[in-house]
């Protein structure tokens, strides 16, 4: 049978605020990318938009299967019915399987358009590696670590882009926005080990949460560095 | 070799020299700032007088451009998306 939480009793719910708090900050980002995108009509803008939809969409997809998988358990703790329980169970499992191909398929999605931003592919090499991303997001419910492997693999990409943008530019808020992606990337290291326990899962999250709010950190001193006034 | 500047540059460099004067400067004067020829700049001041960014006024004789609140707000807003485009390498 394949495992679907791997959180903690005590840190049920918690883990879908975190996620929540994650949503907001990408939302936030999108929402600006587009607001610029319609001043400068520059399609990077758009690009980078999608991606942070794409990753929001997918929490938001994890946040509405992991609060159905809760709430099932408490209500079957509560009724402690054995035919109501299988009942709950067998519905909630489509429901799960569903949300959770969803939110590994859209992650993976986004990870990717976000770091095609950067890589100047060609569009063949796109079209193929879209498609393994399906094939992955749909096999790895038997094998999650093949999903955290694969977001691992494009952070680590994404935030090697942004050190190398940083090495050009040494602004503070790119410096800032390394060590938010470094701090999601290595969420991902310890999601690779939930299976072994569930502390690791609690761990995961707490670094993701931290990540998420270095990166709403760095797109306040965005905005609050455009408002200052520079001589030319 | 330098990137040419684009249409939304030019723009930003106005507004921005006009700031920097404290809101009002002589048309000549922003030509200079500007880095602009006579007939481009006629043609963006058109522009930004249309999009309410600026306003022509006359002081003792003296013509001047002022910068509206439009035209601030959209300076502070091409400065976030600058400021972005910095920071996420966009």
């Amino acid at each position: 049978m394949i495992e679907l939480i791997y959180s903690p009793n005590w840190f049920y719910g918690k883990d879908i605020i975190i996620d929540i708090i994650s949503i907001f900050v990408l939302s936030l980002i999108a929402y600006f990318s587009i607001k610029y995108y319609k001043i400068s009509k520059n399609k990077q803008y758009l690009f980078f938009a999608g991606s942070f939809i794409s990753i929001a969409l997918s929490f938001l997809f994890k946040v509405v299967t992991n609060f159905t998988l809760y709430f099932n358990i408490i209500n079957i703790k509560h009724l402690g019915l054995i035919t109501m329980t299988y009942n709950t169970i067998k519905s909630s499992n489509i429901l799960s399987d569903i949300g959770f191909l969803l939110y590994r398929l859209l992650m993976l999605v986004g990870l990717f358009m976000l770091y095609s931003t950067y890589s100047k592919n060609k569009k063949i090499n796109n079209i193929l590696i879209l498609y393994f991303i399906f094939v992955l997001a749909y096999f790895s419910k038997s094998a999650y670590y093949v999903f955290h492997i694969t977001a691992l693999i494009f952070l680590f990409l994404i935030t090697w882009q942004y050190w190398k943008n940083y090495q050009k530019s040494k602004i503070i808020t790119t410096k800032l926005l390394i060590y938010s992606f470094c701090l999601i990337t290595l969420s991902q290291i310890i999601f690779i080990f939930i299976g072994l326990h569930t502390t690791f899962y609690v761990i995961a999250e707490i670094i993701q949460l931290l990540g998420y709010l270095i990166l709403l950190l760095t797109f306040i001193k965005v905005l609050k560095n455009g408002k200052k006034k520079r001589k030319k | 070799m330098a990137r040419k500047r684009e249409r939304s540059d030019i723009i930003l460099d106005m507004l921005i020299s006009i700031q920097n004067k404290g809101g009002r400067i002589k048309p000549t004067h922003l030509m200079y700032k500007a880095n602009l020829a006579h007939k481009q700049m006629k043609l963006y001041l058109e522009d930004l007088i249309e999009k309410d960014f600026i306003h022509k006024i006359k002081d003792k004789g003296y013509g001047y451009i002022i910068i509206t609140d439009t035209g601030t707000k959209f300076v502070e807003k091409m400065r976030q998306m600058k400021e972005f485009e910095r920071t996420f390498g966009l």
